[in-house]
């Protein structure tokens, strides 16, 4: 046996070492269905804003809270309380990714991702309604 | 019946395409020209697809400062206000785009590799072919049904698949009639920046510089008794080190100034996905040292594999972030253009074809061949994931078969204390850490391969009851949200050990050294580097959770004097031999400014005053702070002023005055509140940034103040605010089409920098009802309460009973039942009592709306509870008085320059190095 494949080897099992450790770091893309029966652990949910509640971000009481509802891939809909000042393009937003933990009714996210329909959107398109008018809408 | 266009750049069009198409052709023919070795046609054949690239490459910049917002891509990338100096940002701005740029850089090398001839050229130029012709595919748009080959960059706007067939394309006048097409959707405001003229231009040179060792590579497994390869390779590996980190650290300083996410480095999947092929290239390029002047090679296997799998790194990575299956997990990723299919066969090809390389015998490659056509033939019948399961066990099979039979062994054993060991331990440990990168940011393409296996994986999970299994079976992993867990974790010792082998092997020779001298030599960094983490330890608060870190500081503080050291002492006047030493300090710089820096970022726009939370029981951050306009706030070591906002051009820029802050002395006998709560100083003293550090030493709490404690006490203060010392100027960058993008601003000096960011702000005035009153909003309140409405204080004085004598003044009947609330009002100029009633008329409450017209402000008692003499009230604002505010953060950086600076050192002892190589690679062969 030479050194060089003493090490190899040992290096070969702290890989696969890392690679099982990292199961327990990742989090799970879940619903909220999910989320609530593993309350305060981290996960992250996807969905859409659902436009037909107010989004309430009021600076002067606390800067740092955002609350609106989001509805999930399964399509539940959950008030969500987002530590952050409202990211700027949430109403436009096409899609959310939140992380965070379910906390009673409420979902506690921390951190949030958005697309937007702008943000490198390859998918531009325009429609014309009846003659001459015509709109740019980005879908 | 298509009528004819008017006002068409057309013919630019058809000029583009037959461009586009004359580059695939000629890829393709210099691709069988240089395997076939047509010795009349093969350079031909290369300078020809290069002249085509560069002249789509100029035509599209035509369009562009012509604005000809006809063309799909101008249209999408550019408007009629975008500032010139950004053409070159929205040239890359889209896939097309970038794809043009990488190919550019190809085509540079190509032409300078054309220029040096050996007998590596013919093998190395067909690879170089084979990449192009991928790449020139990526820009054919060519359609056969719904499947899409490529995107084409002078695809008009009307031949887009979603338009074909709208009325507006019928009209031969539709770039007249329409005001629509005299302006496009602009530029993404993010990447209307300095940053993203260079960054992308520089990794995109370091994509294409990995190209380069993989075909030398390739080109060296046709011919394994001859190693000499091996010197040019290890040129164009160095080239890309420096290149492509550069490139990547750049795209830092990027994220750094203009995003928002508040650091250089967020270990976002793009960001990653550039990172692992430089790991991959720089461990490939020490084994090359190791190797290239050997008789007998060690690892050389791994040498080839490690310089093959960066450039199939690269590959992945443009796989990942363009293909759209990162989906949200990225800031930056694109979404799908419907080239998935293209970009994934793309990528299996050429791993394919670099694992039938590795083999020697004739027989295997045949069976290989075959094996990878079948497995072709699984993928295009719709079965994916099986089919790349085959295809990864086949790759497995490959790599390990070769290994074992076709590569060159060595029996003898290096020394300890030889170079060549640790320079291969250390790749070693880059492999380890590329693959702990590779493995997170992949996650959500392994939950594709996980799917099929879900229903086993519950049975297992089930059956010997392991949550693993179980939990796996769900197939829902996705990248952790602490970066301390998901990668600092492994990362940081990994990083400690690199690091610790940076210092010691500089100073250890090939062979062997003896083991004595090496100590010796390392003795005095050794000492320096322990003593400048010891002055680091003292100067931050460190917790002991971040030992590793502490370590990580120091083995690379050691790296750097080591080799500063070697410098100074080893090589000395010999300046040709500086490269190599100079670039490990700039690393080592870089690992320290980035530890430093991250670890002890310190955000000074935190909430310091203890019952605002207590206010919200939902979880705050505390980051962000609310700053009144005028008003002066203490953070950190500063007093700051939110000045006032105005618009320049498309931006709205915020003035944040920044103050030095003065001490304050206390006298023993001083009353202060803080948080709530009366204290007395019990001795003089000048007063620290927290009142807890001065607490326990000065203060003595006050349960119940006496009248001279009461009258003399003052809000606490850490300091008062002295000069002025700089104004930043954190703006808002409007933009309709793409939503509006908060750009930080940054004060820098030598040992930090001090990091401003409007997380929230106002650009346009608040809503208002017809006479100006905003919103107005209900509080609870009882005697003593204050509040501050704009510029207003307001306190509630006392509450009574409206006597029957003053009723009728008040408009009131004699059986009404009335409160008074007594309300203070003072701002800067005056204070006044002002008196809102709470009447109830035959137990019906009568809602009595309060002006007072001096101070702007409109209340109204919505509830009174006499028990508890607590009252609800709704108080509006006029917009007369309003004071603007934003939400900002504020953060210090210390040492990031250490950083830059190290990046800077990086850069100039790649390149020395690479010189030197180059000038002793030429002597050597005129010599030989």
């Amino acid at each position: 046996m030479k050194r060089a494949h003493i090490i190899s080897i040992g290096f070969i099992a702290v890989l696969i070492g890392t690679f099982i450790a990292t199961f327990y770091s990742t989090s799970r893309s879940t619903t909220f269905a999910e989320a609530d029966l593993r309350p305060e652990q981290e996960c992250k949910i996807s969905g859409t804003l659902n436009a037909d509640f107010e989004i309430i971000y009021d600076p002067e009481v606390d800067p740092t809270k955002t609350v609106f509802h989001m509805t999930d891939r399964a399509g539940q809909t959950k008030r969500v309380v987002l530590s952050q000042p409202k990211p700027t393009g949430l109403e436009n937003s096409e899609s959310i990714d939140l992380y965070g933990s379910s906390q009673g009714t409420d979902f506690h996210a921390n951190k949030m991702l958005m697309k937007c329909p702008s943000k490198y959107n390859q998918n531009n398109h325009i429609i014309v309604e009846d003659e001459g008018s015509i709109d740019g809408k980005a879908s | 019946m298509m009528s004819a266009y008017t006002g068409e750049w057309i013919e630019v069009a058809y000029l583009g395409r037959f461009l586009i198409a004359l580059g695939f052709a000629s890829a393709f023919v210099g691709l069988v020209a240089f395997i076939r070795k047509w010795d009349s046609i093969k350079r031909v054949a290369f300078r020809i697809h290069a002249a085509s690239i560069f002249a789509s490459i100029a035509l599209v910049f035509l369009l562009f400062i012509q604005h000809r917002y006809e063309f799909q891509y101008i249209w999408k990338h550019l408007n009629n206000e975008m500032p010139m100096r950004f053409i070159f940002s929205a040239f890359w701005g889209g896939q097309e785009g970038g794809f043009l740029l990488w190919m550019f850089w190809h085509n540079v090398l190509g032409l300078i590799l054309l220029r040096t001839e050996s007998k590596w050229s013919d093998v190395v130029m067909a690879v170089l072919c084979s990449i192009e012709l991928f790449l020139t595919s990526m820009l054919l748009g060519i359609y056969f049904g719904d499947f899409q080959l490529g995107l084409d960059p002078f695809l008009l706007l009307r031949e887009a698949p979603n338009n074909i067939g709208l009325p507006w394309t019928l009209r031969g006048d539709y770039l007249t009639a329409f005001p629509m097409f005299q302006n496009g959707q602009g530029l993404n405001p993010l990447l209307q920046n300095y940053w993203m003229t260079i960054h992308p231009p520089t990794l995109f040179l370091g994509f294409a510089a990995t190209s380069i060792p993989f075909a030398f590579a390739i080109s060296g497994l046709t011919n394994r008794d001859d190693r000499s390869w091996m010197k040019p390779a290890l040129r164009w590996s160095i080239f890309g080190i420096g290149i492509l980190g550069t490139g990547i650290l750049m795209g830092g300083a990027w994220a750094y100034e203009a995003l928002s996410f508040g650091g250089f480095w967020a270990w976002d999947p793009v960001e990653n996905s550039s990172l692992v092929p430089w790991l991959t290239l720089v461990a490939g390029a020490h084994l090359l040292l190791i190797n290239r002047n050997r008789q007998k090679p060690i690892a050389y296997f791994s040498t080839v594999y490690f310089l093959l799998l960066s450039f199939l790194l690269v590959l992945y990575s443009t796989f990942l972030t363009k293909s759209g299956i990162l989906g949200d997990t990225s800031v930056h990723s694109f979404v799908d253009s419907g080239i998935l299919p293209q970009l994934l066969a793309y990528l299996l090809t050429f791993m394919a074809m670099a694992h039938l390389m590795l083999l020697r015998s004739s027989k295997w490659k045949r069976a290989s061949f075959v094996l990878f056509l079948l497995i072709g033939i699984i993928l295009l019948k719709g079965w994916v994931i099986e089919g790349l399961t085959l295809f990864m066990l086949a790759l497995v099979i490959l790599a390990v078969r070769s290994y074992l039979r076709d590569f060159i062994r060595t029996k003898e054993e290096d020394s300890i204390w030889s170079r060549e060991f640790w320079m291969f331990v250390g790749s070693l440990l880059f492999l380890i850490s590329a693959a702990h990168i590779t493995w997170q940011t992949s996650l959500p393409v392994f939950n594709h391969f996980l799917e099929p296996l879900s229903p086993l994986l519950a049975r297992w999970g089930d059956h010997y009851d392991i949550e693993l299994f179980r939990d796996l079976s769900q197939h829902n992993l996705a990248p952790g949200t602490n970066l301390d867990q998901t990668y600092h974790l492994i990362q940081v010792p990994l990083a400690v050990l690199i690091m610790g082998l940076m210092a010691l092997t500089q100073w250890l020779k090939y062979k062997s050294t003896p083991g004595r001298v090496v100590i010796k030599n390392l003795s005095v960094s050794l000492i320096i580097s322990a003593l400048s983490t010891a002055l680091v330890i003292g100067s931050f608060d460190w917790e002991a959770w971040e030992i590793p870190r502490i370590a990580l500081l120091f083995t690379s503080a050691f790296a750097v004097f080591s080799n500063a050291d070697y410098v100074a002492r080893a090589v000395k006047s010999n300046w040709k031999s500086w490269g190599s030493p100079i670039a490990h300090v700039g690393f080592g710089m870089v690992i320290f400014g980035a530890v430093i820096s991250t670890s002890q970022k310190w955000i000074i726009s935190q909430n310091q005053i203890g019952d605002i939370s207590t206010l919200n029981e939902e979880l705050n951050n505390r980051e962000d702070l609310l700053i009144m306009e005028g008003d002066t706030l203490a953070m950190g070591p500063y007093f700051v002023s939110y000045r006032d906002r105005y618009q320049e051009g498309i931006h709205v820029k915020f003035r944040m005055d920044y103050f030095e802050k003065e001490s304050i002395q206390y006298q023993a006998g001083d009353v202060v509140y803080f948080d709530g709560m009366v204290f007395e100083a019990h001795e003089g003293h000048q007063a620290s940034d927290q009142f807890a550090d001065d607490l326990e030493a000065h203060w003595m709490f006050i349960p119940f103040p006496n009248e001279r404690q009461a009258k003399a006490t003052k809000n606490w203060k850490a300091g008062t605010p002295g000069d002025k010392l700089f104004t930043l100027e954190p703006r808002i960058q409007l933009n309709e089409q793409m939503g509006n993008a908060p750009e930080p601003d940054t004060k820098h000096w030598l040992n930090k920098d001090l990091y401003t960011h409007i997380k929230w702000g106002r650009i346009t005035p608040p809503e208002t009802d017809e006479e100006g009153w905003m919103g107005g909003r209900t509080h609870t309140m009882q005697v003593g309460d204050s509040m501050l409405i704009g510029h207003t204080l307001m306190t509630i004085d006392s509450l009574r009973a409206v006597s029957d004598a003053e009723k009728p003044s008040r408009g009131l009947l004699a059986k009404d039942l009335a409160v008074a609330a007594c309300v203070q009002l003072k701002n800067k100029a005056l204070t006044a009592v002002h008196e809102p009633l709470y009447i109830v008329r035959d137990s019906t409450i009568i809602p009595d709306l309060y002006e007072a017209e001096a101070f702007g402000v409109k209340m109204r008692i919505e509830s009174f509870d006499p028990n508890s003499e607590q009252l609800e009230m709704t108080v509006w604002e006029h917009e007369s008085v309003r004071r603007d505010f934003v939400v900002m953060q504020a953060a210090i950086f210390p040492l990031i320059n250490i950083l830059w600076l190290g990046c800077i050192l990086m850069a100039i002892g790649s390149f020395l190095a690479v010189w030197t190589r180059w000038k002793t690679d030429q002597k050597s062969k005129s010599n030989g």
